[in-house]
């Protein structure tokens, strides 16, 4: 566990690391500005020392210092202004390039990492925006409270060196009592993020089957068990909080400290007799001057360890290796696809969802693959998309192995048409160019024509520029399994690979359907997983599979 | 912009006790900084007076012993104050994400429609969030510098009123300063939570369709949009950013004028205001701190206005049929029967049903028949509230369904529908939405029933097996026929199925439609099918056509 826990910390430091060096050169900016305002702000403290000590003393203040200590004032507010632009500069860009990242990582990764689309939406967003306080604040924060308190102290110094010293002192003990109440703190700061993460898993998750947990009278028990989720959150967030709360007020009872013993030295001021109530006055309102740098790193560096927690769960996605393989140099007009004994297994503790399957499809031939659900029918499909990757066994495409293939190369070939295709929110017409964002307006129609959607559309106020919602809302099942097929037709690739295309149709579309359907498979190769008898008299050839076994022997294409 | 944010605090009535009780202990603290100040510049302001009198002399010794303790009570007392007020916070943040899901369920009871899930899910976390500033950034900063503000205006005012007016109006003035930037800022707030939103949609809608995403090599276009989304982002946080930093520079200057206006009035005072003018000088500082912080209320005031906004907006939906006021008692009947029913979904909509007469009394076996398209499904959606027919009525056991709540349409009535889901949680779990109280026997017979149950029993964990988001684990015909357990599990005594055999090859879905007599034995089911298998035994057969039903023969 432990070693497990700084193998993480390690892969985050390297992350932040590498993130830092590409962001250097845009910390001489908010850096240099913010030693600026430290020193306006000793030269204002000193004006106001000398204005003080001459009121009290008795002699005639100048109007000089009274003034130079008001255009300060403007221009430590001009610097204030510019420095928090120049920081939230430095964030941007970190941010932006590290969201790209992690997100290309999480298409490629596909289906197969089966965490729940609201926890991965959170790596992106949630997870990137903790990491921008490193870099916007964190690090340039890091470096003005280690020069702006020497400067100050030895400003101080050069009045009185023992005021100095007790400054000097004072700023030595931040950084203890820093990482003595931040112990612990980069893990509360994860647990938090991974309860906003489980959070919001569960609501999009629970939002998007709203109508099953409706017509369950469940909403209001799952509102309870949503409710235990917001609860953790909180107590995870305040977890976070006390830690970062406990610092910040030892950090003012350093302070205080350090402005009891000045004032303790310097109390002879109160009876007249003090030797210099410039340097007396000067040193205590340098305080505050001192210890503003030090609260910037404070709060910093709880945004630090924030960071350094999402850098932990950022980590692991992008060390993964990228996307390897070989590209396609153009796409073949003509494919055989081969499967030989291939075996594959999602999950070691169940049985495999396919044992060595083996069949082949020649150049231009169907092939209906037909079993019970779960035979492994659909895994066949995923393996030719490179969703899944076979554990043995060889899958070849025109005689070359198609795993070599880049993934994304490999879908270059087919138009798949997967079981729970999903419809996103957009018109219909957008919604079938997916598949071919360069297709003109009457590719799509003629599609939309083959896949039987006009058969609707037409009756629909907007025709194919209605708008639908996600997951089809709008539609009818059949409905939306058309307007997936027509996405089939539009994409035109010598490869067909269709999940069950013709369920949740009525006798006569599924015709119609199966209809066009042929007409798509003509001159193409084409895999058809299906249940449905209807489809047997439309394509020749049929392999029934069975827990992930042909069940004939035979080869599709031999006979 | 002001309505939202009334609205806000009134559903956080409940939390107010812990809300006073973190403004109450942030002004004692506030005031306590301001004390500590004016003690120090009495001490030294009397030090002016009579430097040569041992009795001041001995006093200010005295007044600086009593001050060391309250110099390290500050810091408690600012930590106290850091929990209380964001403990009330975040106390509040959690009743409100709550409040805001359980609006959702009874508003968008027939799913989202054509919002977008990641939009929702962003006002979950984000607008919520924002509704931080509200009270830790806007409300608890002004009552405590209202209360220093007024403390200064009376110390001062008892010395000498125009000293106090000198102050005092430079740092009313900071009070001031965020309502007169909140509405700049509101913009800027409004445009930052929608980037939020529109990012986050970016991200989940092509997750969500991943496979569809990417088998149409849309990854770049994928990639393209949250680049883009993310820079709208930026632009819009840059902007906010600005304007609270403008803030934070405003209310700087500001206090700092109130410091330098209390050094004129004490040089041009000369010997006799010595006293007076020194304590403002303290008590100036002391402001600082407190005042410094308001100027950025604007923004953060702004942010939490945008962020309620977008939340009510959600929220405040339409019911799309409104529970009765007075609803009647619930029939002890279960007989469904439509006369003369006329529906559309919306007015530029065709019409689905023209005319609708049907009846199924209790017990009764309906099969439904009809293209795709014809109404099935739309109505199950009136027999459960899901909408409402413009005209003709519907009664349940006699009663008019439009005056009974929906949960007693509900409670009667399990309506298995074309694309149930699954959640991203266990069988068991899943199967128990349906009967809550239901042991693992009674889920294991409808598990069997649905032939599913073999297929859970040689699963290593099973009931416990995690179906995955949308029952991702299971193969679609499987996820179907746990669905299926699901509704059959019900124990509403009547049952709606819509093609409860899609996902069985052929023998099964005999098997099933078999055995289905004897799962429902006594209830009431109107099975929704494309096409008959023979083995139903029917009591009716019915076709939707042209928005009526007809008496059909398979």
């Amino acid at each position: 566990m432990a070693s497990e826990h700084k193998r993480e910390g390690a892969a985050a430091a390297a992350l932040l690391a590498r993130e830092a060096k590409a962001l250097r050169g845009r910390l001489y900016g908010p850096v240099l500005l913010g030693l600026a305002l430290a020193l306006a702000a000793v030269a204002q403290a000193l004006l106001i020392a000398r204005l003080l000590a001459a009121l009290l003393g008795g002699t005639q203040a100048s109007w000089a210092d009274f003034f130079g200590a008001g255009a300060l004032a403007l221009i430590m507010a001009a610097l204030g202004i510019a420095q928090e632009r120049a920081q939230t500069a430095a964030g941007e860009e970190a941010k932006a390039s590290l969201r790209a990242r992690i997100f290309a990582r999480l298409l490629a990764q596909g289906p197969a990492d089966q965490r729940p689309v609201g926890e991965k939406s959170a790596l992106v967003v949630e997870r990137v925006e903790a990491m921008e306080g490193y870099f916007a604040r964190w690090m340039p924060a890091a470096i003005i409270a280690v020069v702006a308190p020497l400067l100050i102290a030895g400003c101080a110094a050069l009045f009185d060196p023992v005021s100095g010293l007790i400054l000097l002192v004072a700023g030595l003990m931040v950084p203890v009592a820093q990482a003595v109440s931040g112990i612990g703190a980069a893990q509360a700061s994860r647990r938090q993020l991974a309860a906003l993460q489980r959070l919001s898993g569960r609501f999009l998750d629970r939002m998007r089957g709203l109508p099953v947990l409706v017509l369950f009278n469940q909403q209001r028990a799952e509102t309870q068990r949503l409710a235990a989720a917001a609860e953790e959150l909180r107590q995870r967030t305040m977890r976070v909080l006390r830690v970062a709360f406990i610092s910040s007020g030892a950090m003012e009872l350093i302070a205080a400290a350090a402005l009891a013993c000045l004032a303790i030295r310097h109390g002879a001021v109160l009876t007249g007799a003090h030797p210099d109530p410039v340097t007396a006055f000067f040193v205590v309102l340098l305080v505050p001057v001192f210890f503003l740098p030090l609260r910037s790193f404070a709060a910093a560096y709880h945004e630090q360890l924030g960071a350094r927690g999402a850098a932990a769960d950022l980590a692991p996605l992008l060390e993964q290796p990228e996307e390897t393989g070989l590209l396609l140099e153009e796409v073949p007009p003509k494919v055989t696809i081969t499967f030989q004994d291939v075996r594959l297994a999602y999950d070691p503790s169940r049985p495999p969802a396919l044992d060595g399957l083996s069949f082949r499809v020649l150049a231009g031939e169907t092939l209906l693959l037909t079993g019970a659900s779960g035979a492994g029918k659909t895994s066949a499909l995923r393996i030719l998309m490179g969703f899944a990757r076979p554990n043995a066994g060889r899958v070849a495409i025109n005689g070359r192995d198609a795993m070599l293939l880049k993934p994304s190369e490999l879908r270059r070939l087919s138009s798949y048409v997967g079981q729970r295709a999903h419809l996103f929110r957009a018109t219909l017409r957008e919604n079938i160019r997916l598949a071919r964002p360069d297709a003109d307006d009457a590719a799509v129609l003629a599609a939309a024509e083959a896949a039987q959607v006009m058969d609707f559309a037409k009756d629909l106020p907007q025709g194919l520029d209605t708008l639908i919602g996600e997951g089809g809302f709008g539609l009818s099942g059949g409905q939306a399994q058309r307007v997936a097929l027509a996405r089939a037709f539009l994409r035109d690739t010598p490869l067909v690979l269709l999940d069950e295309p013709t369920a949740h149709l009525d006798p006569g579309t599924e015709a119609s359907v199966l209809d066009a359907l042929r007409r798509l498979c003509v001159g193409r190769t084409a895999i058809i997983a299906t249940h449905a008898k209807a489809a047997r008299s439309y394509f020749g050839q049929r392999l029934e599979i069975a827990d992930g076994r042909a069940q004939d022997s035979r080869l599709a294409g031999n006979d | 912009m002001t309505a939202d944010l009334f609205r806000v605090l009134r559903l956080w009535l409940e939390r107010s006790g812990w809300l006073i009780v973190g403004i109450i202990v942030t002004v004692i603290s506030a005031l306590a900084g301001v004390a500590l100040l004016a003690f120090a510049g009495k001490l030294v302001a009397a030090s002016v007076g009579g430097a040569e009198s041992a009795a001041l002399a001995a006093a200010g010794v005295i007044a600086l012993l009593w001050l060391r303790p309250l110099i390290l009570l500050r810091p408690v007392m600012r930590y106290l104050e850091r929990l209380a007020t964001h403990e009330a916070t975040f106390r509040a943040l959690a009743d409100m994400r709550v409040w805001f899901f359980g609006r959702l369920a009874e508003r968008l009871p027939t799913g989202l429609g054509l919002r977008r899930a990641g939009d929702l899910l962003g006002r979950l976390v984000a607008d919520v969030e924002a509704l931080d500033g509200l009270y830790l950034r806007a409300l608890v900063p002004a009552a405590a510098s209202i209360a220093v503000v007024l403390a200064i205006a009376l110390i001062l005012g008892a010395a000498d009123p125009w000293l106090a007016v000198l102050v005092a109006l430079p740092l009313t003035a900071a009070l001031v300063l965020p309502l007169l930037l909140a509405p700049d800022a509101a913009r800027a707030a409004e445009a930052t939570s929608r980037a939020q939103g529109e990012l986050r949609a970016a991200t989940v809608e092509p997750l969500t369709g991943i496979e569809d995403t990417l088998a149409a090599n849309g990854e770049k276009r994928a990639l393209a949009r949250v680049a883009q989304e993310d820079r709208a982002l930026s632009g819009a946080q840059r902007a906010l950013a600005r304007r609270a930093a403008w803030g934070g520079a405003a209310g700087a200057l500001l206090t700092q004028i109130a410091l330098l206006a209390a050094l004129a009035w004490t040089m041009l005072a000369g010997q006799p205001g010595m006293a007076a003018g020194v304590l403002a000088v303290f008590l100036a500082i002391a402001a600082a701190e407190a005042l410094g912080l308001m100027p950025r209320a604007g923004a953060a005031v702004a942010a939490a206005a945008a962020g309620a906004r977008r939340l009510f907006e959600a929220a405040d939906a339409a019911e799309p049929v409104p529970d009765p006021a007075a609803p009647s008692a619930a029939p002890s009947g279960h007989a469904l029967s439509l006369r003369n029913v006329v529906f559309s979904w919306a007015p530029d909509r065709p019409l689905v049903f023209d005319g609708l007469d049907l009846g199924v009394p209790e017990g009764a076996r309906i099969a439904l028949l009809g293209p795709s398209g014809t109404g099935k499904s739309t109505l199950a959606a009136l027999l459960l509230k899901f909408a409402a027919p413009q005209q003709g009525s519907i009664t349940l056991g006699g009663v008019d369904i439009a005056t009974l709540p929906a949960s007693v349409l509900r409670d009667r009535i399990a309506w298995l529908t074309q694309d149930a889901r699954l959640f991203d949680d266990s069988i068991a779990a899943n199967l128990r939405l349906a009967a809550p109280d239901a042991d693992d026997a009674a889920l294991w017979r409808a598990l069997d029933r649905a032939r599913i149950g073999d297929v859970v029993r040689a699963l290593p964990d099973g009931l416990e097996t995690q179906c995955g988001e949308a029952g991702a684990r299971f193969s679609g015909g499987q996820a179907r026929r746990i669905a299926l357990a699901r509704a059959l599990l019900s124990p509403a005594p009547v049952l709606i199925l819509d093609e409860p055999a899609a996902g069985l090859d052929a023998a099964t879905e005999l098997a099933f439609m078999e055995t289905l007599d004897e799962a429902t034995a006594g209830r009431s089911v109107i099975l929704i099918l494309h096409r008959l298998t023979g083995v139903e035994r029917p009591s009716r057969i019915l076709r939707l056509a042209s928005g009526k039903a007809i008496a059909a023969t398979g």
